[in-house]
Order: C-alpha cells, then structure tokens, then sequence
C-alpha cells in the first residue's frame, strides 16, 4: 500500500522518460500531473484508513533485501511521518502545474521532479536506517540537477554547493546510523529505539552530534545554511517550492525520527544548546533577511528562520511542543511554499525580484492585484496572524517550549516581530506605492498562475481556524515519542523558570559524570 | 425566538465576517462589468442583523446573571485552548455599541466615499473591524482576546494601507502594523508564560488563578509589564503611541472607528486583565505613569497640530491614558464609563471632520474658517461633540469624570491635577479648532460649501442625538450619582478647568495661513509640539537604526566571513568554476553520479572498518 | 516683412506653440490617435447624456430635496430599475456631481459672480421661501444658520449649468462620431476643427435656471443674468477641471503637516490634463467612475483597438484613461485656438506678437500636464520582455 506511494511516481517518471517516441511537452506535462496527483489521492486514501488513535507505524511493508547489510525494504507511517507525506503529495502537484508548459528538456524535467518527489517519499516511509538513507541520497541528485539544468545565471555555483553540503551531510548521517548499527553489535538497520539505550551517554551524544549536523545542514541551521539561499535563487518556482517545502523537512524529520526518537537521553543533555543553537537560528535568519533586496533570498532567509522554530520545540521535548514540530513543519511548508510560488509569479511576469526596482504592483490594472492579495495573507500567515496555520504553530510551539527553556523561548519569539519588519517592507516596498515605470506594462496574469497559490492559501486558513484535523493525526504519535523522556516540566501551580544557566550546568554535570563514571566503559575497551 | 437568539449571541461577530467574506468576489476585482455598491449594501444588512441581534440578547438579559458560553478549539497535549464568551450586560452592550457605531460609520461611508472605486474593499475590512471587535467585547479567554488584537492590527494595516499608492500611506501602514506588533509580540509572551503558569486562559479561570497566585515580584512584574504592552499599543500609548497619528492617512470612516472603538478594545483587553496586573504594584505604577505622560503629553501635542484629524486623534491618546490611570487605580467601572462616553463623543468629533474634509478638500486648520452657517448638521456635531468630550455641561464625560474625581479622591492629588489639566487642555484644543473651522471669515477652500449630503449627515444627526442622550443612558444604567450625593467641590474644579480651557482657547492669537510665530522660543515650544516632541526621530536613530544596522552587519557576515570561509575552503570554487558547463550534453548526469557514488563509496569505506574492527571486538 | 513665425520661442514647450501656430493640434496626427480620440469620445458622448440628463434633473425636481434617495432615477421608479441600480449597473452618477462639486468649489467665471450678487439673494430667497412653506422646523434651521439653504440653492444652480454645458458637449462629441462613421473625419486637425466650429456656434447660448415649486415657477439664474455658455460654462469648466481639479486621496496626502497640496486653490494641477492615468481603477481616483462609465459603450473598433494591448482588456480603465486624456488634449486645443485673440493665419506682426504671448501664457500652464507624454506614449507600449525567458 505504501509502495504504491514511491512507486507511482517513479512509474510516471520512467513513462516520460523512456517513452519510444511523440513525447511532447504537454503529454509529459500530463502524465507527470496524473501520476502526481494519483500519488497525492493516494495518500489521502492512506490517511482516511489512518488510524490516529493507534501509536506506532501502520501499513508496514518489510521485505527482506541485501541481508548481508541487514538491509531490509521495511516502509511503514506514522502520526510524524503522515502529515509529511500528504504535503510532499500536494506540492508535488503543486510544483508541476506551475512549471512552465514550454520549458526546456521537457522529459527529463517531469522525470526528475517526479523521482524527487518519489524519493522523498521514500525517505518519510522508510523504516530501515538503511533505506532511509538511500532514498535521502536518492533525492539528491535530481534536484542537482533541477537546479544545475533549469537555473538562474549562476546555477553551476549554487547546485555543486548544494551537492556538496548535502553529501557531507549524507556521510555524517551514514556514518551516525552506521555506528549505532555497528556499537550496539547488531547487524540490522532496523530503526529500533531500544537498542540505541544501552549505548553509553557519551557515545550516544556522539552519535546524536554527528545527525544534528548532518541534518541540521538540510534543515538548514545557522551556520550551516549558505547553500540554501544560493540554491533557492537560482532554482526555478517550482523546484523552490519542493525545496523549502518539502525537502528542508528531510532535515527536521529526520532530527526528530532519527535523534529524538534514538537517542533521547542525548537529547536531554544537549537540550539547552539546542535552543540556543535555535534561538541563534531564528535571528540570524530574520536578521539578514531584513537587510536583503532579493525577495527571493528574503523568503530564504525567512525559511531559515522559521525552521529555527522547529529546532527549539523540538529541542524542549514536551508532549505538546514535540505535537508543534509537526504542525510548525506543516505551517512553513504551506506558507513558504506559498511564498515562493508569489515571488515566482511576480518574477515571471516583470523579470525582477528587486525591492529597489519593483513597487505599486497592487495596482488593480496593469499590476498583479490578486497576486499582490494572496501575498498580504501569506506575509500575515508567516508573521504569525491569527487565523492562520502560522499562528497556532508558533502559538503551540512557544507554548510548548516556554517551560522548559523560558528565555530562548522568549528571544526566538523576537523572531515574529521581525518576520514582520522584513515582509511588511517586501510588501510595501513592492506591492504599495506607484506602479514603477519598468514594469509599466505586464503580460497578463494567467488562472493558471493563481490557482496553485490559491489552493495553498485556503489550507492556511482552513488549518488556520481548524487545526485539530492536523493535529488529530499526529498527537497520538508526538506524545507517545516523548513517553520516554523524563519529566521536565512542573507545570501549573509551581511553576520554575529552568534558565539556560541551570540547563547548562545541568548539561555539564550530566556530561562530567558520565565521562567520569569507570563503569561504562568506551566500547574499544572491551574485549569479548 | 428571544431564547433563539440568547443562545447564539455567539453569533454577533459573525455577521460582519459574513459581510466581508462576501464582499470578496468585488473587493479582488473579480467582477468588474457592475459597480461595487452591492457589496456595500451587503454588509450595511449584515452590521443591522448584528446590530439588532445584539440589541434584542441586551434587552433580554437585562436583569439577568452573566452567562458565558464555552467552545472549545483545540484540546491537545496539556493545553486546552477554548473559547470562552461571556454574555453579561456589559459585554452585549458594547457589542451594541461597536455595531450600531459601525452601521453610523458604514453609512457615512457611503457618502464619504462614493466616488470611490475600491468601495467594496473597505467595507469588506470594515466588515472584519466590526467583526473582530464584537469578538472582543464578548470573549472572555485571554487567548481569544490576544487573536483578536491581533486581528485588528492586521485590519488596521489594511485600513490605513487602504489608498495604497499614496506615498504616505505605504509608512504609515507599516509604522502601524509594526508599533503594534511591538506591543502585541510582549503582550504574546504575557499570554504564552500566563498559559504555562495558570494552565487556562479564560478570564474567569485566570482571575480565580491571580487570587491564589504565588509569583516572585520580579515574575510577577515582567508579566504584568508584558500584559500591559499590548493594550499600550492599541491605546496609542506612550512609547507606542505614534502610529495613531500616521493613521489619519487613512479613510476618515476608518478614523471614526479608530479612533472610538478600537483604541477602546485595548483598553477593554487592559480592562479585563485588572486582576492579573493587581499582582504587581510595578505593573499597576507603570499604567498610572504610562498613562499620565501620553494623557499630558498628548494633550499639549494635540493643541500645536494644524491638521483637523490629528488634532482631534492626539486627544484620543490623552483619554486613553486616563483610562489607563484609572485601570491603574483599579478603577475599572470609572474606565469603562470613561471609555463608553469619550468612544460616543470622539466619533461624532471625526464625523464632523470628515464632513469638513469632504466639502473644503483639505485637512489644513489654517486654511478654513467660516463654516458654521452654511453647515448646520455638521457644526451642531462638533459643538456637541466637543461638550461630550469636555466637561463645561453635563454631558457624557462630565458624568464619567465626576465619578473618577470622586473615587480618586483617596489616591494623590497630584492625579485629579492630571485629569483637570488633560481636561482642560482638551477644552483648549476644541474651543482652538472650532474657531479656525466654523468661526471667522471663510477662506478660499471654504468659501463654497454646502451641506454634506444625507448619507453622511443622517449619521451624523443621529450620534448628535444619542451623544445628549448619554447621561439618560447613565442614568438608565444607574450610573448617575444621586443629586445629594454629588461632590460640589468636584463639580466646581471640573467646570472650572473646562471654562478657563475655553476662555484660553477663545482668546489665544491664531494663526491662519502658512505664518508662523515670529518669536524664535514660541517657535520652538510650537515645533517641538506640533512633530510630537520629535520622538519619531527618536526613535529612528535607537531602535530603527539598530535593527538596520544588525539586520546589515549579520548580512555582511552571512556573506563574507559564514559563506566566505566556505568558499575559501575552495571546494566550491573547485567545482563551481567554469570547468562545468551545464549545457544540453548529458555530461553533467555522468558527474554528478560520479561525484555522489564516490561520496558514498567514500562514507562506506570511512566506516566500515570502524564497524568491522567492533564487530571483530564484540 | 520679418514674420514672427521665423523666429521660434524661447519657451520649453516651443515646439507646441509652433505647432498650434500652424493650426495643427497638441496631438499628433497618426491614424491612431485619431481612432482613440473619435472612440472616446463617442462613449464621452453617451455618458455625457446620460450625466446631463440626470444634472438638469436634480436641478429642477430635487430643488432642496434633503433626502434625495432616487435623485438618480430621473423620476421613473420601477423595481426593475430599482434592482439593477441596487447590483449597481448603472451610469455613476456621483461622478457628474464630483464634477459640479469641483466646479462650485473651485468657482471662477460668471456665474461663480452672479452667485454672489444680491440678486441672487434675492431669487433664491424667493424659492427658498416658497419650498419651506409648511415647514416649521426648516424655518428654524433657517434662522440658525442663514448661508445653509442658500449654499444649497448655489449648489443646484451648478447642476443646472454643468447640466446645460454637457448637453451641448454630448451632441457635439456625438456629432463628431457620426461624421468619422461618414468617412468625413479623418485627422486630428479635423476632430480640432469640429470641436471648435461646435463651441464657436453655441458660444453665446444662454445659460439660465429655474425651478417650479407650487406650480409657480422661480427663476434662478434668469436670461437677463448674461450667461453664457462659453464664457462662463466652457471657460470655468476647462480651468477648473482641466487644469485644477482635486488632489485625489489615493495619491496625494491631505496631511496638512505634510505640504503636499498648495494652499491657494487657484495653483492646483491635478485637472484631467495632468493627471496620471496609471493608477485609474484602484483606490481613491474618482475617474474610475468616468473610466467605468465609458467602458459600456465603447464602439466596437475602439474595444478591438485595445484589445490589442499586451493586458488585453485587463486594463481596460487605464487605456480608456489615456485614451480619454488626448481627446481632452484636442477639445483643449479647440478653446485655445478658438479663443485666439487673432486669427492664427495673420501675416501681421502685432497680431502675430499677440498670438504669441496668448500661446505662451497657455503653454506656462502645460509645463507640468501629460502633454509630453500624451505625445511620446502610445497607448500600450511595448515594454522590453522580462529577461527571464
């Protein structure tokens, strides 16, 4: 069942892209959006036999593969898992309607979007350490190749960079899972949360380290992000829209998968720096989005921010906050994809991205008011207004992290005032004002170019004002991730503020002890 | 059918949602053959459903115990966010008020705007004004109230952004969006440690929560300072007090609500939060402080302005702080009496304006004159309006301050002093404006100026009615103190602070035209007054420049020393470098799998033997 | 003989004064330009009619009305008609009245006089007496506030004479229209030449007022006031809204602190020659209502010409705007050149001297209209294509 749901667009892909002969652009068009959007209703059949209330993987599929590498093809979805995979399911769409009808190199185009979106797939249902792995190496290259083929000027740059970041992020993820396999003297790649315990405190954090880097490069996290403000601007709309809203969940779905759920111990001790590292995040991101001219890189930097929010919740471990990652995860996907679907649009109609160029573009004739409206609900929906899917995330994700880590809560909240600044000048300076003289006569504005932003902006609201169908889905899953974790929190009544300070000292004392402690012993000394 | 409609009081906010939802197809321009009155008459039955919806529950529920009425939103985890409404007198009173002042500005609109094209559009905003702040008045959960708030921001955004290609505007909207935001991120971060502390967020849960509350005083006064920032905000209090003036760039219907209800919202949210900022005397100190700094300040700001709408929305400010001096004597009943009569008094004020700046063109006090005899319903406006504002005869705010002299009493002197000097200094300001508006010899923009037509006079003569009929109300309301137990000494220093302001006012030198004071230190004090003790400036060379400059430095770094070192490591020159050409040969494929199997080969060989030499340990 | 027409003027808009020297119009003669001018104002001229109509309506029928709900009706009240003006499918009326607002306001000529003098006063008094009889209340309002109803009564006296100005207008723009069907107009000089004749042959129309209350009939403006139509309809209207006009709230700040619109009203250039027609169609530009009005009866080769344009008829409000503004280009070039103080053909250097200090003193106020643009711009222009491609 499953299966179906990365197989389906890989069938679409090897369609287009092994078809004999007569393919022309709108066949490929066609099939890409039939077997998209076959996957995308798939998913929702998938959702409607979900059951919410049963914890742990549904509809698992495990068929013994390479056993010599305990590799096994073990798919499976939870509360986590699902959310994600409706929204790859959507964007996908989403990205290849609103690819250019006459674009370049047609078939390769269609076929690569569609294995991206397979492998991301893929990666969400994977079961397997293993596996996860290959299909997290497997959307790699196409989306290489979607920005190094159908990018800006300096797409070579921005894709090796890409690559680049991305494989060493892969080789430290690689080298973390095969340690866990490997320390815990086992053989399979199952994703197993047990075995992980018996690793010693130090060596988990090791472990723990070595996937927050590699994944905090996907996510991406502060510093090690300038990769993705390169490779947004030069990718084309759509595969801008996967990127940030799709794919940069690779990085927090597999922090919360893969660190949160096997090594929570580890995840305790480096809590504290990890809303520090967030709080760093969030204002490194909004900070220099402030200062950008390209509306492009601004939503970049904003998706960098706004990410940075996942990291804290995630990093408080509360039922309630593990519940806002997804929903936060969700929330940035819709509205960044959103985004950058506006500026895609405003980029194609008047060939600039350019705050100092662009201005009055509300104008009701020759500008793009419709564009311009939905870009005030998504500028209001990323700031974080009411009625919209921003503010229950973020409402959640602070709620949820304020008790345990109160003041980087507090500082990452800055990040909603200055999410603010940054669009409202992106809106007024480009949308307000007089329409200027270089953009004085537009094409015309397509249905066509509106409807995908449309869509997405009615999921905002309607998440935005109902967000318990999201939140059913996924709490069961998030609360029983945190079941685990020590209580952190003394809610109601006694409530005590945990500052950094106690959280670091409680780190280090951690840490020392279990360095010092002769009886857990590093695993080289042993002998059998 | 009453009963019906008891139960769904709930239901009030919604006809304006409705009204703007519907309002959309025109307000997007998605029809464009026929005119957008249709959508403006939409909404006008919308705001009298509500209207008299609200006013039937209001006439049932009369002598009736508050109900309240919970929805719950969203229950996950340890959090339960519900709606919680309240159904008391009180509350469906304001909603009466907020929507018949809706429905009198949305008329009035009608006129005021008529030859505007963009007509569906701002009676679709005010649609969701109305909607929002009938929300307001009813809710009873402090995260419902936070939403809101922050609902009327986006509104007022969108309101003051309404003439978006005017320059001015484009600051001014974003000024207001931002000073608010300010106010409602701290008020955000009240709510979300309010949240952790008290577990729920209905009003009535939080208040039983303050009676038993234990917090340190430091925690308590972050809190209650946090609180305090939002309805600052809203207010237009001092230090966020300045987008209220920038606000007059957009329509004057606008203004009217503005300046009446929504700045009563925040004070209505502050209102209602009385309990929790009782835990800290900090907190209470700083709204007396707040409040008596913008009620002076403001007022003294309002007298130097020569333009007609911040003259008067200055003094919105300076009412404001006396509600907020008030709250901070836990005065709440004198606030909200305070609030219900200057919101009455201050939109006829801005009805009366906008009539002047629809007949004469222009905002510029020195440029009228005259105006009184050709414009009877709008002149009887501002006469009765400037009384409800002041106290010289007993009208509306005569009754509320009387009540707040006499329960101050007990507190320092120095703030009836306050509330004398603000009052007078209004009663200057007023007196000021009408001779340079109606009195005097007309000047070349008002030499010709007919009465507004009815759709803007009908409004207008109807809250002239309703403003002399408030202390009825009062009375009604059994407001009115009892004629033996009125405090004459009380009575004595207000109408006397009102008649010395009306006797400075009517003997002060104006100035018409462009000329300026010839003395170089009255030049100054005028200057100083008239750009707002220049905290604009203020605050673009602190905090606006701070930003900028982080926003800038933390851009500079992100592109030479984060990316920078990253591209000195050359890995990305190696590659990126003009050795690749990404061209239609299928070269690059080749490459690329080359590079990614050799990555992998490369993480495979790193660990195996590390995994090897375990596993050969084990 | 020296002619003076050897010698060009200094002024920066010299090229113009030359042009008009030699009968030509401030609008080029292309093909173009003459299908949009014709176009428009055949549409000008429907819409013209309707305005009027209704003006002279509410002039005479609505006299001191202070609750004029059907003013727009022109007195035929059907739930038909009723229902289509609530869905708003109707001529925006509020527009003519804009335009008999700024012509009150700004006041100049005749009539703006006549309003002043105590024969006015006394006329009006008369009809306002006759209206008020029976109503006690209005008498007492009347004492209060004695400028109230006569203000009232100036204002109906300009409904009346814009009413009777674009009576004529309206017939002479559709005349024109009828004549290019004809084949007879084939140039902008031509389209000049018509507009002129038409203003020439009623430029001592008398203008009067008069309204009938109680079966009596009360003269307002009677004949023997001397208005005209030229000089006190088509001269004040050409100053106030060609050249005047309001400062449009959806583009100029009426911040009194912030110094945007002049405080001597005479000074103002916001008229229908200056302003910018790109924002036509958005918030706070009453045009729109003008624009919208005359997209309804656009002729068909007019509403293909524009069609044409890259937007198509997504822009339909701003191409008719600049449409709208060349043809008022030409009617301007028609006043001035009809009210040349000497034949433009004259070979003597007196008259020649004057014509050019006529011409001069007409071009100083160009210097800041869309006159450049109006000859520099076609209507769509093709813009370089995005780079993006």
């Amino acid at each position: 069942m499953l299966s179906a749901l990365i197989w389906m667009p890989m069938l679409g892909a090897a369609l287009i892209g092994f078809w004999p002969k007569g393919m022309n652009p709108n066949r490929s068009r066609l099939i890409a959006l039939v077997a998209a959007g076959a996957a995308c209703l798939w998913t929702l059949v998938i959702v409607s036999q979900f059951n919410p209330s049963h914890v742990g993987q549904q509809f698992s599929e495990f068929i013994p593969w390479i056993e010599t590498l305990g590799l096994n093809y073990h798919l499976g979805v939870d509360g986590l898992s699902l959310p994600l995979l409706v929204l790859n399911g959507l964007l996908t769409c989403i990205a290849i309607y609103s690819s250019d009808v006459a674009i370049q190199r047609f078939r390769l185009y269609y076929a690569l979007v569609l294995v991206l979106s397979a492998g991301v797939a893929g990666a969400f249902l994977a079961q397997d350490l293993l596996l996860f792995f290959l299909f997290y190496e497997l959307e790699l290259i196409p989306l290489y190749l979607l920005i190094a083929i159908w990018g800006g000027h300096r797409r070579g740059y921005a894709a090796t960079k890409f690559l680049i970041y991305t494989a060493i992020s892969g080789i430290l993820i690689l080298a973390s899972f095969l340690g866990i396999v490997w320390l815990s003297s086992n053989t399979s790649f199952a994703y197993d949360p047990s075995r992980t315990q018996t690793l010693p405190l130090a060596t988990q954090a090791l472990l723990l380290l070595m996937l927050l880097i590699g994944f905090g490069i996907k996510m991406p996290l502060v510093p090690l992000h300038t990769w993705l403000p390169d490779a947004h601007v030069e990718a084309s709309t759509p595969v801008s829209v996967l990127l940030a809203g799709v794919l940069l969940k690779l990085g927090t779905y597999g922090l919360l998968r893969f660190g949160m759920g096997l090594f929570p111990d580890a995840w305790n001790l480096l809590g504290p720096w990890l809303a520090t590292w967030a709080v760093v995040s969030v204002l490194y991101g909004s900070f220099t989005a402030i200062a950008q001219k390209d509306m492009k890189k601004m939503v970049a930097f904003s998706s960098i921010g706004h990410m940075g929010y996942v990291l804290l919740a995630a990093a408080a471990a509360t039922p309630l906050s593990t519940l806002a990652t997804v929903l936060q995860m969700v929330s940035h996907g819709l509205i960044s994809a959103l985004m950058f679907l506006l500026v895609g649009v405003v980029y194609k109609k008047t060939g600039s991205r350019d705050l100092d160029v662009l201005s009055g573009l509300l104008n009701p004739e020759r500008g793009l008011p419709l564009i311009g409206s939905l870009m005030v609900l998504g500028v209001m929906a990323s700031a974080g207004t009411p009625g919209m899917i921003g503010f229950i995330s973020e409402f959640l994700v602070f709620r949820g992290s304020f008790p345990v880590f109160p003041v980087q809560t507090l500082l990452s909240m800055l990040g909603t005032a200055l999410t603010a600044v940054y669009f409202l000048n992106l809106m007024n300076r480009v949308f307000f004002g007089r329409l200027s003289e270089q953009v004085i006569n537009l094409p015309r504005v397509q249905w066509s170019d509106r409807y995908p932003a449309i869509v997405l902006a009615v999921l905002i609201v309607l998440f935005g004002i109902q967000p318990n169908w999201l939140v059913h889905w996924s709490e069961p899953t998030t609360t029983a991730m945190n079941a685990s974790f020590p209580v952190l929190t003394l809610r109601t009544h006694n409530f005590k503020f945990v500052t950094s300070q106690e959280g670091q000292e409680l780190f280090s004392h951690a840490f020392k002890r279990t360095l010092a402690l002769p009886e857990i012993p590093s695993p080289m000394s042993h002998t059998p | 059918m009453n009963l019906f409609l008891f139960l769904n009081s709930w239901w009030v906010p919604f006809y304006g949602l409705i009204g703007a939802i519907v309002t959309l197809p025109w307000a997007m321009g998605t029809i464009r053959r026929t005119g957008p009155r249709p959508a403006a008459y939409f909404n006008l039955l919308m705001t009298v459903l509500a209207f008299v919806h609200s006013l039937v529950v209001l006439k049932d529920i009369w002598n009736q115990e508050p109900q309240s009425f919970l929805v719950t939103w969203l229950k996950t985890a340890d959090l339960d966010l519900s709606f919680a409404l309240d159904v008391s007198p009180v509350t469906v009173g304001a909603a009466v008020l907020i929507t018949g002042l809706s429905l009198l500005a949305q008329i009035y609109t009608l006129g005021y705007m008529e030859k505007d094209w963009a007509l569906a559009r701002f009676f679709a905003l005010m649609g969701f004004f109305e909607a929002a702040l009938s929300g307001l008045a009813l809710s009873d959960s402090l995260f419902l109230s936070y939403a809101l708030l922050e609902m009327l921001t986006l509104s007022t955004y969108l309101l003051v952004g309404f003439w978006y290609a005017q320059p001015l505007v484009v600051t001014a909207a974003r000024d207001a969006f931002l000073t608010k935001r300010v106010g409602d991120l701290l008020l955000l971060m009240g709510v979300v440690a309010l949240a952790t502390m008290a577990g729920s967020l209905n009003f009535s849960d939080l208040n039983e929560w303050a009676q038993t509350a234990n917090l340190s005083p430091v925690n308590a006064t972050l809190l209650g300072l946090a609180l305090i920032a939002g309805p600052a905000g809203k207010c237009a209090q001092f230090p966020l007090h300045l987008w209220l003036d920038e606000a007059m760039e957009g329509p004057n219907p606008a203004s009217v609500m503005r300046n009446s209800m929504v700045v009563a919202g925040g004070a209505f949210v502050l209102f209602k939060l009385q309990p929790i900022l009782s835990l800290s005397p900090v907190a209470l100190n700083a709204l007396v402080v707040i409040g008596t700094v913008t009620a002076v300040g403001a007022s003294l700001v309002s007298i130097a302005q020569i333009d007609i709408k911040r003259a008067l929305s200055h003094s919105t400010s300076a009412y404001m702080g006396l509600v907020f001096i008030a709250v901070g004597l836990q005065q709440g009943g004198v606030a909200l009496v305070l609030l219900f009569t200057h919101a009455i008094a201050k939109a006829l004020l801005f009805m009366s304006a906008g009539s002047v700046i629809a007949t004469t063109n222009t905002q510029d006090l020195t440029e009228m004159g005259g105006l009184w005899s050709r414009m009877p319903a709008t002149t009887t406006a501002y006469i009765v309006g400037a009384t409800g504002m002041v106290t010289l005869l007993p009208l509306g705010s005569f009754w509320a301050k009387l009540q707040w002299v006499e329960n101050f009493i007990t507190a320092p002197p120095w703030l009836v002093g306050v509330l004398l000097l603000v009052n007078g200094l209004t009663s200057l300001n007023l007196t000021r404006v009408f001779r340079l508006v109606f009195w005097g010899h007309s000047q070349p923009k008002t030499r010709r100026a007919p009465e507004v037509g009815w759709q803007m006079a009908l409004p207008m003569v109807s809250l002239t009615v309703v403003t002399l009929l408030v202390p009825l109300l009062l009375q009604q309301w059994q407001l009115l103190p009892s004629w033996e137990a009125i405090n004459r000494l009380a009575v004595v220093l207000l109408v006397a602070s009102s008649a010395t302001g009306l006797a400075i006012g009517s003997m002060i030198h104006l100035q018409r035209a462009w000329s300026r004071p010839i003395k170089l230190s009255w030049r100054v004090v005028q200057d100083l007054l008239s750009y707002d003790f220049y905290i604009d400036r203020l605050y673009g060379v602190t905090i606006v420049s701070a930003v900028a400059l982080m926003s800038r430095l933390n851009a500079w770094i992100d592109r030479y020393v984060v990316d920078g070192l990253v591209n000195l490591v050359g890995l990305a020159t190696i590659f990126g470098g003009e050795s690749l050409k990404y061209s239609s040969s299928g070269q690059s494929q080749t490459y690329v799998l080359t590079i990614l199997l050799g990555v992998c080969l490369l993480g495979l060989l790193v660990s195996w033997p590390l995994g090897f030499l375990i596993g050969w340990q084990f | 003989m020296v002619s003076i027409k050897n010698k060009p003027s200094n002024h920066p808009l010299a090229e113009y004064i030359q042009r008009l020297e030699a009968g030509e119009a401030l609008l080029p003669d292309t093909a173009d330009n003459v299908l949009e001018v014709v176009g428009i104002l055949k549409s000008y001229g429907v819409v013209l009619d309707a305005y009027s109509r209704n003006l002279i309506y509410i002039a005479e029928n609505q006299f001191l009305v202070l609750f004029p709900f059907f003013k727009y009706f022109n007195g035929e009240i059907t739930p038909a008609k009723l229902l289509r003006y609530w869905w708003h499918d109707r001529i925006n009326f509020e527009y003519a009245e804009y335009v008999m607002r700024t012509m009150l306001w700004h006041g100049t000529g005749g009539l703006d006089d006549y309003l002043d003098s105590p024969e006015f006063k006394q006329r009006a008094e008369a009809a306002i007496q006759a209206k008020l009889q029976g109503h006690p209340l209005m008498l007492g309002l009347k004492a209060l506030f004695p400028e109230f109803l006569p203000e009232q009564v100036r204002m109906s006296c300009y409904y009346s004479a814009l009413g009777q100005f674009w009576r004529v207008m309206s017939d002479m723009f559709l005349s024109l229209s009828d004549r290019y069907d004809k084949g007879e107009i084939q140039s902008i000089p031509q389209v000049v030449d018509h507009v002129k004749d038409a203003l020439v042959a009623a430029a001592q129309l008398s203008i009067t007022y008069a309204v009938k209350l109680r079966g009596k009939t009360y003269e307002i403006i009677p004949a023997s006031a001397g208005l005209t139509f030229l000089t006190d309809t088509a001269v004040p209207y050409v100053e106030t809204i060609f050249f005047r006009g309001t400062p449009f709230q959806g583009t100029v700040s009426y911040n009194a602190q912030a110094h945007q619109i002049s405080p001597d009203p005479s000074r103002f250039n916001y008229g229908a020659l200056f302003a910018d027609p790109l924002p036509t169609g958005g918030a706070g530009i009453p045009p729109t209502l003008l624009m919208q009005d005359m997209r309804h009866f656009l002729p068909d080769y007019l509403r293909e010409f524009y069609r044409r344009g890259r937007r198509g008829e997504d822009d339909l409000r701003v191409q008719i705007c600049v449409s709208f503004q060349k043809s008022m280009f030409c009617v301007t070039t028609a006043a001035i050149l009809g009210l040349m103080p000497n034949p433009g053909n004259t070979l003597l250097p007196d008259e020649q001297k004057a014509n050019r200090v006529y011409l001069e003193s007409w071009m100083n106020r160009f210097l800041a209209s869309r006159l450049n643009e109006v000859n520099d711009q076609p209507n769509s222009c093709p813009v370089a294509l995005p780079e993006w491609s």
